[in-house]
């Protein structure tokens, strides 16, 4: 389902059913694959999660492992879903422009201080900013990621170098990830970010919030439909 | 040879020639069959071994305690090492390096006796124990770090600069042979009450005298040629040409996937295994870990990981092709 204005229900339609699979499929597998690779690192038994109830597994590196690698087959399933899928429909609009940080500064100084918002395009300009940095890292575990199951191959053998890279790199980068996420749900502790919730589980936002916050998308939007209505 | 660099080495090695027909006769030795790209291993005759009788400590734990003594851990003083927080427990070998009947960060060797029956006569046999340097280590490929690497020449070896001693390496080998010091390495300058827990020392075959063309140290000192090294591919061929000579059995070459050490035996290892498992379960601390069993066929760790690697691949693909037909289906529709 495409983005359009549903004036019947006060509402518009901001992501179609590819985007919300995408969204949530990554959120599952990147939340298992956290999960799971800490437990890769000696600390669950160290540190007591084993003593939970329900949680003794969670030390045995063979399950863990097992979980690692299903949750990374959901993990690239929904990457390259969502690669394939905005690259065939032409549709950037969550990538970032020229004066998105600039932008970014401003929204949230209007957030924090008060004051006016400059207009924003379906997304702002952090998410953005925010898309960028988690792309990024999701890159980069991938690649590692793939490394690390290729090393675990018994036709390949990788020096000794390479292998601290690749495991330095997919730690830290996991790391970033973890901050990236907070970051994310952090943004929801404004009160003026919350509309944006509802749209992550219907696909749908209410039409005010969208007229109010996303002026530049609502009249792209208006123009597509005048566009249409004279087609 | 001690100057020779590993180019030489392996040139020299290459130019003594795959005398692939190399004959093992009398306990003469294999080494220098290998060309350039062979891994190097070693075979352990237990026909051979008697354990040193006579002598207070046998002579391949004496030399390689020898040889490395400069690598062994040299910790902080014991009363300096806290506990592994928020456990009261601390691996700290330093007050038992005498300790040569067993593996410890201070002796990465040892020969175990074993009491068995066969062909209705009792028989003892001994082992000696260490790395077996496996073909595909999961002890080095499970690191989470990266401190531990399969070196071209066949050793496994540990960074001992990058290890932080959180023992998985110890937890998903069949054997459990690395063992762990407190008190030394980088976990010492991090948080060391909190984070890490030493680092984990094992046999690395001796790689600094591999590399210069030399034998390892325990193979040299054996008095009865019962530790023979050279190309793994020779080695193995030796290992069954000496099994089918005396009836025997050779471990070392299925196990965790195959490995670098082979052992020939008159005794099926099954009951070896039983034997050592017996003597394990009457130890003060029957999990304790130094002691290594000897289970035959025993899987690799990564098994089961490395069969889903098709599922792996098959992701994205299956991701692409849903993904192209969701955009062809919108794009119609819109």
């Amino acid at each position: 389902m495409g983005e359009k204005i549903l004036p019947e229900i006060n509402k518009v339609q901001r992501h179609g059913l590819s985007v919300l699979f995408v969204h949530w499929t990554m959120a599952l597998s990147t939340m298992v694959l956290i999960f799971s690779g800490f437990g890769q690192m000696p600390m669950y038994r160290r540190y007591g999660l084993t003593a939970l109830p329900g949680l003794g597994w969670s030390a045995d590196y063979s399950v863990t492992l097992i979980i690692h690698y299903i949750a990374a087959m959901l993990f690239l399933l929904a990457v390259f879903y969502h690669i394939v899928y905005h690259l065939i429909r032409k549709d950037f609009d969550i990538l970032p422009r020229r004066g998105d940080m600039k932008e970014s500064l401003a929204i949230m100084k209007s957030i924090i201080f008060g004051g006016k918002e400059p207009p924003c395009d379906k997304y702002l300009a952090e998410q953005r900013l925010a898309y960028a940095f988690i792309a990024f890292l999701v890159f980069a575990i991938s690649v590692t990621g793939v490394i690390k199951v290729m090393k675990n191959l018994p036709s390949f053998n990788f020096s000794g170098n390479l292998l601290i890279w690749v495991n330095d790199v997919h730690t830290l980068a996991s790391m970033l990830l973890v901050f990236g996420i907070l970051a994310h749900l952090a943004a929801f502790v404004f009160r003026v970010n919350r509309p944006l919730i509802a749209g992550m589980f219907t696909g749908k936002v209410d039409l005010d919030y969208c007229k109010h916050r996303h002026c530049k998308w609502y009249d792209r939007l208006l123009l597509k439909e005048s566009c249409k209505d004279r087609e | 040879m001690s100057g020779l660099t590993r180019r030489q080495f392996l040139k020299r090695t290459l130019a003594s020639g795959v005398a692939g027909g190399l004959v093992l006769s009398g306990g003469v030795r294999i080494a220098h069959a290998a060309s350039a790209t062979d891994v190097m291993g070693t075979l352990y005759d237990l026909t051979r071994c008697d354990g040193c009788i006579g002598q207070k400590v046998p002579l391949c734990v004496t030399v390689c305690r020898e040889e490395n003594k400069s690598r062994f851990p040299d910790p902080v003083p014991a009363e300096q090492i806290q506990y592994y927080w928020p456990n009261k427990k601390k691996e700290d070998w330093q007050g038992k390096k005498h300790l040569t009947n067993r593996l410890t960060p201070y002796n990465w060797t040892f020969v175990q006796k074993a009491q068995v029956e066969h062909n209705g006569k009792p028989l003892e046999v001994f082992i000696p124990r260490r790395c077996m340097h496996c073909d595909n280590p999961p002890c080095a490929n499970l690191c989470p770090f990266g401190a531990q690497y399969k070196s071209p020449e066949g050793p496994v070896l540990i960074n001992k600069d990058l290890c932080l001693g959180g023992a998985k390496c110890r937890d998903v080998c069949p054997w459990g042979i690395p063992a762990r010091q407190a008190g030394v390495g980088l976990y010492m300058k991090i948080a060391p009450k909190f984070l890490g827990a030493g680092v984990m020392y094992k046999c690395d075959l001796c790689y600094d005298r591999v590399k210069k063309g030399l034998e390892p140290a325990c193979v040299v000192s054996c008095p009865r040629k019962a530790i023979m090294f050279g190309s793994k591919k020779t080695l193995r061929e030796v290992a069954y040409k000496r099994a089918e000579e005396i009836g025997g059995f050779v471990y070392g070459d299925k196990e965790n996937g195959g490995t670098s050490t082979f052992y020939v035996s008159s005794v099926p290892f099954e009951k070896i295994n039983a034997a050592l498992k017996e003597q394990k379960s009457r130890q003060q601390d029957p999990a304790a870990t130094g002691f290594p069993l000897m289970q035959a066929g025993v899987a690799n760790f990564l098994d089961s990981a490395n069969g889903m690697v098709a599922g792996m691949l098959a992701a994205p693909v299956a991701g692409a092709l849903a993904a192209g037909y969701a955009a062809y289906k919108t794009m119609k529709e819109g």
